[in-house]
């Protein structure tokens, strides 16, 4: 980072394919103006993201990490988000416990319909990220 | 107190019987006064067993370790296999058998009681009795009692028991064929007791502890050996996830998966112990070997705690306490708490 160019979070954004990812699609297409810090990687359901990729992609750099799934009831495997918050309820406390920002790990309930509320979330995340400056606690390059 | 000759006893009847194939306990060991455990498949070799404060290891380990030596079944002409164990070992041959590791009736439990004790912490006699090297241990009552080269030395065994056993709830073995000792009533440490002081202190001083615990780790493994409940064949951490034959390429050997790297760099060793804790949530029944064998004293009781503590008051699971139970992370329930969630 050169002293020129301000700091931009990197947000690593776990979106399953069938609420969150097509959510964001809905952002796009309906041109809602919202940060470019988020990579999306598609999952098929929040169930399945494994705590092994919260952990990686902080490992790897990211500022912060986003899960995004189905509202609960809205599952298209009926249950996997309910797996999905117990499972990462305990990522989120592990970190907490560990002393990282509890601000690093967000979670996020965005239906197909919600572009809108996917901006603000994106939104929300990079302002409340931006004061914690690089999250170089768990990440391996770090200087 | 328990009565040794009769669980000796006990040990040969059932192998005298052929109810079980081997006895799973502690004798006598070679390193100072500290037993070790030993499979015994005869009934005149049931004399060496051992029952001491120095009975620290979780021998469920070694039912896992049976499962996996198909030869050693044969031994014992697959015959249900016996393991004496204490409160906190019973807990994990009960999560062993919710994970549909054997069956109930592949394992005879005989249950030994802490009673109002537990086990010896060796770190912390070295501080009681400094420069003393006993050559046995007892438990009397509410003591140890030593055996050293100036006579008999008694400490409170509240003074030189295992962290662990200060918070132990069960300390009296639930699962069990058969049981030995009382289940008393013990007045120690509250459960969670130093997690919740640890719990207390900021932020920023909760990273500088574990940063520093972290950057020690040398990443000998002892402490994934030593678990009953880490018995994967293929660990995330190591570098068998692949098979490599001969048509294997170098570009596909590169673009393998590496979660974790097995070098001892801070962040890989943040990511071994987080990655375990997560994999022992629900799992971990707090025996606390882990913990007791690492060498450079890394305080991995802490961790585990924080995940047996929030799956007790989040989800109101409780490791190894039944075998009907599902894995913590394998249900659910409507009421989880959600509030976290945008
Ligand atoms: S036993 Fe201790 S040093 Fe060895 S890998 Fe475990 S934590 Fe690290
Ligand atoms: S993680 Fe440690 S305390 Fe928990 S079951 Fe394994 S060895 Fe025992």
């Amino acid at each position: 980072m050169s002293e020129q160019t301000p700091y931009e979070p990197r947000i690593v954004a776990f979106l399953c394919k069938w609420c969150s990812s097509a959510g964001s699609d809905l952002a796009g297409v309906s041109r809602i103006q919202y940060p470019a810090n988020a990579t999306p990687i598609t999952v098929a359901c929040s169930g399945g993201v494994s705590p092994q990729y919260i952990l990686s992609a902080l490992r790897k750099g990211a500022d912060g990490v986003l899960v995004s799934g189905c509202h609960i009831g809205d599952c298209h495997y009926m249950e996997g988000n309910m797996h999905a918050r117990r499972k990462l309820y305990l990522v989120k406390e592990l970190l907490e416990f560990a002393g990282v920002e509890p601000e690093r790990f967000r979670m996020s309930w965005v239906s197909a319909a919600e572009g809108a509320k996917f901006a603000q979330v994106v939104r929300d995340f990079v302002e409340d990220l931006r004061p914690l400056g690089p999250q170089d606690k768990l990440n391996a390059e770090r200087p | 107190m328990i009565d040794l000759n009769a669980l000796r006893t006990q040990a040969a009847d059932i192998l005298e019987t052929g109810e079980v194939g081997a006895v799973i306990g502690w004798r006598r060991g070679s390193r100072g006064m500290a037993a070790e455990p030993v499979a015994i498949v005869a009934p005149e070799e049931a004399a060496s067993l051992v029952w001491d404060p120095t009975c620290f290891h979780n021998l469920a380990l070694y039912l896992v370790e049976e499962r996996k030596k198909p030869a050693q079944r044969q031994v014992h002409g697959g015959k249900p296999i016996a393991i004496v164990a204490k409160g906190c070992d019973a807990r994990a041959v009960t999560v062993l058998l919710q994970e549909n590791h054997f069956g109930r009736d592949d394992v005879y439990v005989i249950g030994v009681s802490c009673e109002g004790t537990g086990v010896l912490d060796e770190r912390k006699l070295a501080q009681v009795l400094p420069g003393v090297e006993p050559d046995g241990a007892a438990f009397d009552g509410d003591n140890f009692v030593f055996a050293t080269s100036e006579g008999e030395r008694r400490v409170p065994a509240r003074e030189a028991m295992m962290d662990r056993c200060l918070e132990c709830r069960n300390a009296h073995p639930k699962l069990n064929n058969v049981v030995f000792g009382e289940e008393t009533p013990r007045d120690f440490d509250a459960p969670f007791a130093a997690l919740k002081r640890f719990e207390q202190r900021p932020a920023a001083e909760r990273w500088q502890f574990w940063q520093r615990q972290f950057e020690r780790c040398i990443r000998c493994f002892a402490c994934r050996s030593v678990c009953p409940m880490c018995y994967c064949d293929e660990c995330v951490v190591d570098s068998i996830n692949l098979v490599v034959t001969p048509e294997t390429t170098a570009a596909e050997k590169a673009d393998r998966v590496r979660w974790i790297e097995r070098s001892a760099s801070r962040a890989d060793n943040i990511g071994y112990h987080m990655t375990r804790a997560l994999h022992l949530a629900g799992r971990c029944v707090d025996c606390g070997e882990c913990e007791r064998v690492c060498p450079v004293n890394i305080p991995l009781r802490l961790l585990n705690n924080k995940m047996e503590r929030e799956a007790r008051e989040a989800f109101g699971y409780e490791p190894g306490a039944s075998i009907d139970l599902p894995a913590l992370v394998a249900s659910f329930r409507d009421d989880d708490p959600g509030q976290f969630i945008r």
